[in-house]
């Protein structure tokens, strides 16, 4: 057979394979500095998407900023005070001179005019100007501002304790960055005040540079670990240095692969070293065989080429189900999502080729001396753990029926868990809740209107329309009806601009705070304000020809449900007061980004794991030539999943990005040890044709390869428990979880399966020819 | 003006070109506030009075525009001193009659009242901001009034040619650099005429964000005047153009027209409805 003489090729020249695999890990290794970074979570939808397109007119009609961090100070008692006042005005000055902030954007009580009526006076003034310093002074401006409210909640709280800065910056600059240069400006000796840096780029910028900190630091200590395991394992450095190995070329050649065709690291493809590391695993199974080959007393050539003929198709059909469990991402529309799954399905290929050749090259290079060691380890540890593991084989070939049961009522349990689940994102959750940009978030949102915001833009049919009365009302209309949300803190539109106008200009009678009756007013006013405020911030709600107006809302939470809550309340309330001039509402801002990308990632995400199921299941009928072995091969990989969403459902915890992107690896990594397994099985039943006694034979042998990679898997995500992203945290745990799961699932629960339905499996002893891989 | 003749012997000495000679000029501030001041009696108070009628598109990054039509009278109590303005607007439509009448005293905080006609209502405005915009338009109140000369240090950069100008180029700095938003100006200042061609406002770090340019002047009355200007904000994409369609020196304006109850009946003989 071709591939066979090729494999003995491989053998012969182990020394070329090494050089040739050295020659092309430097060539992709050669890319890496022209590595690029992209952490913003808006790229997750192409720049020709309808929503991204949209999103990025609005902030251009209304010359709106989409990247804003907030700081916030809070003192409780309260910030009219005269060294928190001089402060927030050094600091605003400060912070305008900072490289990368938008300097004359920056919303500050200093930077923004104040109308207010004193005396029958129109008085447009700095909100903060020169710091009061009497007693009598302080609570004349603390009154001041407290009657304004397009000040109330936005820039000041309520109960005085709280006021912020409203900083953009550009586009281009990383919010971090700058998020650290403002933190450096922050007074050591703060007295009563704190201080407190939220928004979206903060958020998101931090993450990103956290995840990868956390990537460099996690994925050593995870190669770590797998290396400590695998010497208690095998006892050879040869082993650790091999499975190591092979797990740095398919993260070299997969990430040099990936940055040389020119795609930046994102998010998602930064999580690909510690995923490839575990798929990495699977050469364990090649020297759990190859060990116990070499304990039978054979010689190293033959236990090799043994060792590949056994273990080679399982190891094979693993391979390819992972790879096509992450590939199955590419059908999704979300790109860096199809960029993920194709690099870590390219690199499981390429830990698969390395199985095939560079593995079985280093065994040959194992110096004989240390042969001999490592089958005697190997063989003194397997003392117990076969005897161990055979007591479990025939426990599990006995207790077919208890056994079938537990698992049936756990699958019910799970499938109950399933209903509770709730699909969500929250970027802020991604932090630890202790988190500094966590408790930023928390502490904004409790005292002020919100730290996310979105849009609702008004579009009229004509110039002009905006300016009418009654068009005017139903927006205020609208904006009250939205407030009735408890998450939504904070509303502004051009209706709460006209109506300040209207009470300043009537000597700050409140039965003027209202939107005026005539188009005349209206205008009149827009054009005073104009003069008066910075022309920016009509600009924010108000289109220069008075057809679309914009209504700014600033949402407590970062839960994509809370956006999808606020769209269905304005469209109930829209479907009783129907909006006079034809005017339309149509959604935008950060907020509603973040619920349509969610969204479609999610679901794309679960489209194509529908879809990656399928394709396992084909896989599987087509590698075990029988459909009912392809179900039975498959069913570990199912009740797995099933459970691990089940109690993902169950606890409450939301099914957001990070426990998505699982379900695909879970796809790919949890049907392996069913593989392996019935793979096993079939051989030795075929050789030794006793079923009870082939089965106890596959638990104790190929079922102890199966726990050392689950082990060795589980390992090396728990660490990413001690991760300080709650994102990470939860990949760790659950992943560890699953290859637990499955691992068990295999080993215990196959066993019974086949035994009760042996006469259907195996009954008409219609197993297939012993087949080589393709 | 001693410093000024100097530096000018000096400046054609060394360049036909007009190039900027910084470090003859340095310290020249004296030679920087004779400048401004030139600027400031030849751009904001030429001859004894005036009547213009001005034009003013607002063009947003989209290209969106916003138009007003605009009368508006001027009397100088004295040349470079106190000022009197009385601003109606015709267009757009809907602001029609609203006006706004001005007492400009440098030193101290302005006099202004407005005039609403939806309410028939007139309210003294009391700013001690300058800088908010002039009817929504790029423009502030300084840029159409004028900034005080006390407001900055002027330094005589030196000469520059721009165009078929023959400029000094002044650099102006703030003394209380906290209360506006720009670090420093720099403006080109023709030397036949005074007026500015040229002025560049400069943010908080140093970047270039602000450029007023004079598109056109024209000789009425004797008087160099500009007719027509452009301010572009870099930043938001916005500019806006003043054209001057109409103006006339010396008309013989009065000091009891600018009255604030006179905003409630415009005189007719000078602001035609």
């Amino acid at each position: 057979m071709k591939l066979n003489r090729l494999f003995q090729l491989i053998l012969d020249y182990p020394k070329v394979v090494l050089g040739v695999t050295l020659a092309l890990t430097v060539f992709f290794l050669a890319q890496f500095p022209k590595i690029a970074i992209d952490t913003d979570p808006k790229h997750m939808l192409p720049e020709t998407s309808p929503v991204r397109q949209y999103n990025d007119q609005v902030e251009r009609d209304f010359a709106l900023h989409p990247d804003v961090i907030v700081l916030g100070i809070v003192n409780p008692e309260g910030i009219f005070n005269v060294r928190t006042l001089t402060r927030v005005k050094e600091l605003t000055r400060a912070i305008q001179e900072l490289p990368g902030v938008i300097s004359r954007d920056v919303d500050s009580l200093t930077t923004v005019d104040n109308i207010t009526s004193t005396e029958g006076e129109l008085v447009v003034k700095p909100a903060l100007g020169t710091v009061p310093q009497s007693v009598a002074e302080l609570s004349v401006l603390r009154k001041s501002l407290l009657g304004n409210p397009l000040f109330v909640n936005r820039f000041v709280s309520r109960d005085a304790t709280t006021l912020a800065l409203f900083i953009p910056i550009e586009p281009s600059v990383n919010g971090k960055e700058i998020a650290d240069k403002i933190r450096s400006l922050l007074p050591k000796n703060s007295g009563g005040d704190k201080f407190y840096l939220a928004g979206d780029p903060v958020a998101r910028d931090t993450f990103g540079t956290e995840m990868f900190r956390q990537m460099a630091l996690f994925s050593p200590i995870a190669g770590m670990i797998m290396c400590v395991a695998l010497w208690f394992m095998f006892r050879n450095a040869t082993v650790i240095i091999a499975n190591m190995t092979v797990a740095m070329i398919s993260i070299i050649w997969s990430m040099g692969g990936l940055i040389a065709l020119g795609y930046p690291v994102h998010i998602m493809s930064s999580m690909s070293p510690v995923f490839l590391m575990a798929i990495a695993t699977d050469a364990v199974h090649i020297f759990n065989e190859f060990a116990f080959r070499l304990r039978e007393g054979k010689d190293k050539r033959t236990a090799i080429s043994e060792t590949m003929k056994v273990v080679g198709p399982p190891v094979f059909y693993s391979d390819v189900t992972t790879a096509v469990g992450f590939a199955a991402l590419a059908t999704g529309a979300i790109v860096p999502l199809k960029i993920f799954g194709l690099v870590i399905g390219f690199g499981t290929l390429v830990v698969l080729v390395m199985s095939y050749t560079l593995v079985p090259a280093v065994l040959m290079l194992i110096p004989e001396t240390h042969i001999l060691k490592m089958a005697q380890t190997h063989g003194k540890g397997s003392n117990e753990g076969p005897s161990w593991l055979s007591h479990l084989g025939k426990f599990c070939v006995t207790r077919t029926k208890p056994i079938l049961l537990a698992g049936f009522v756990l699958f019910v349990v799970a499938v109950a868990g399933l209903g509770q689940i709730r699909v969500n994102n929250n970027m802020v959750h991604w932090f630890k809740r202790g988190s500094v940009v966590r408790t930023a978030d928390r502490v904004m949102n409790e005292h002020l209107g919100g730290t996310s915001t979105a849009y609702l833009v008004i579009q009229a049919k004509d110039e002009g329309a905006i300016g009418k009365p009654a068009l005017l009302r139903e927006i205020e209309g609208l904006q009250r009806e939205l407030e009735k949300d408890p998450l939504v803190g904070k509303t502004v539109s051009v209706a709460d601009y006209i109506k300040r106008v209207n009470q300043v200009l009537h000597d700050d009678n409140p039965a003027f705070d209202r939107v005026p009756d005539s188009e005349r007013e209206v205008g009149q006013y827009l054009f005073l304000l104009q003069s008066a405020a910075k022309p920016r911030h009509l600009d924010n709600v108000v289109d220069f020809s008075a057809k679309t107006a914009n209504i700014i809302l600033q949402l407590k939470s970062w839960d994509a449900g809370v956006m999808k809550k606020v769209i269905a309340r304005a469209n109930a309330f829209l479907k009783e007061h129907p909006l006079p001039e034809g005017a339309q509402v149509k959604p935008a801002g950060i907020a509603y980004f973040n619920m349509v990308w969610n969204h479609e990632v999610l679901w794309g995400m679960l489209t194509s794991f529908l879809w990656g199921l399928v394709l396992v299941l084909a896989l599987l009928v087509f590698e075990t030539r029988s459909f009912l072995w392809g179900c039975v091969s498959f069913l570990p990989l199912l009740f797995t999943i099933a459970l691990i969403y089940g109690v993902v459902g169950l606890i409450g915890k939301d099914f957001d990005m990070p426990v998505a992107v699982l379900s695909t690896l879970a796809l790919g990594m949890a049907v392996d040890f069913a593989i392996h397994f019935v793979s096993r099985f079939q051989q030795r039943y075929r050789e030794y044709p006793d079923l009870k006694e082939a089965l106890i034979w596959t638990v104790a042998r190929p079922g102890k390869g199966i726990f050392l990679n689950a082990i060795l898997f589980a390992l090396g995500f728990a660490v990413m428990g001690f991760s300080a992203l709650t994102a990470y945290i939860t990949v760790g745990i659950l992943m560890a979880a699953i290859m637990i799961l499955s691992s068990v699932m295999s080993v215990i629960y196959l066993p019974s399966l086949i035994v009760v339905f042996r006469r259907r499996l195996c009954g008409a002893e219609h197993l297939s020819q012993e087949r080589e891989p393709r | 003006m001693k410093y000024l003749g100097f530096g000018l012997v000096f400046a054609s000495l060394l360049s036909v070109s007009g190039m900027e000679l910084g470090s003859a000029y340095a310290a020249d501030t004296v030679g920087g506030s004779t400048v401004m001041k030139e600027m400031l009696l030849a751009y904001y108070y030429p001859q004894k009075d005036a009547k213009s009628e001005v034009f003013m598109r607002i063009v947003n990054r989209q290209g969106q525009r916003r138009e007003r039509r605009l009368t508006r009278l001027r009397l100088d109590k004295t040349d470079g001193g106190e000022q009197f303005y009385y601003i109606y607007f015709h267009e757009p439509a809907d602001v029609q009659g609203m006006s706004f009448l001005v007492l400009k005293r440098p030193g101290r905080d302005d006099d202004r009242w407005l005039y609403i006609p939806s309410i028939d209502l007139v309210k003294r405005i009391a700013t001690s901001d300058k800088r908010t915009s002039f009817a929504g338009s790029d423009f502030t109140y300084e840029d159409v009034s004028g900034r005080d000369l006390d407001e900055d240090e002027h330094e005589l950069l030196g000469e520059e040619v721009l165009g078929e100008y023959s400029t000094f180029l002044v650099k102006s700095t703030p003394k209380r650099s906290a209360d506006v938003e720009f670090s420093y100006r720099k403006l080109w200042i023709d030397k036949t005429t005074h007026l500015p061609i040229k002025v560049e406002h400069y943010d908080l770090k140093g970047a270039l964000y602000k450029v007023y340019e004079t598109q056109e002047i024209k000789t009425i009355q004797g008087v160099p005047t500009i007719t027509k200007a452009v301010m572009k904000d870099l930043g938001s994409g916005h500019e806006t153009e003043i054209t001057i369609k109409a103006i006339s020196y010396d008309v013989g304006l009065a000091p009891d027209l600018f009255q604030e109850r006179l905003l409630r009946r415009p005189p007719s003989q000078w602001i035609r409805r």
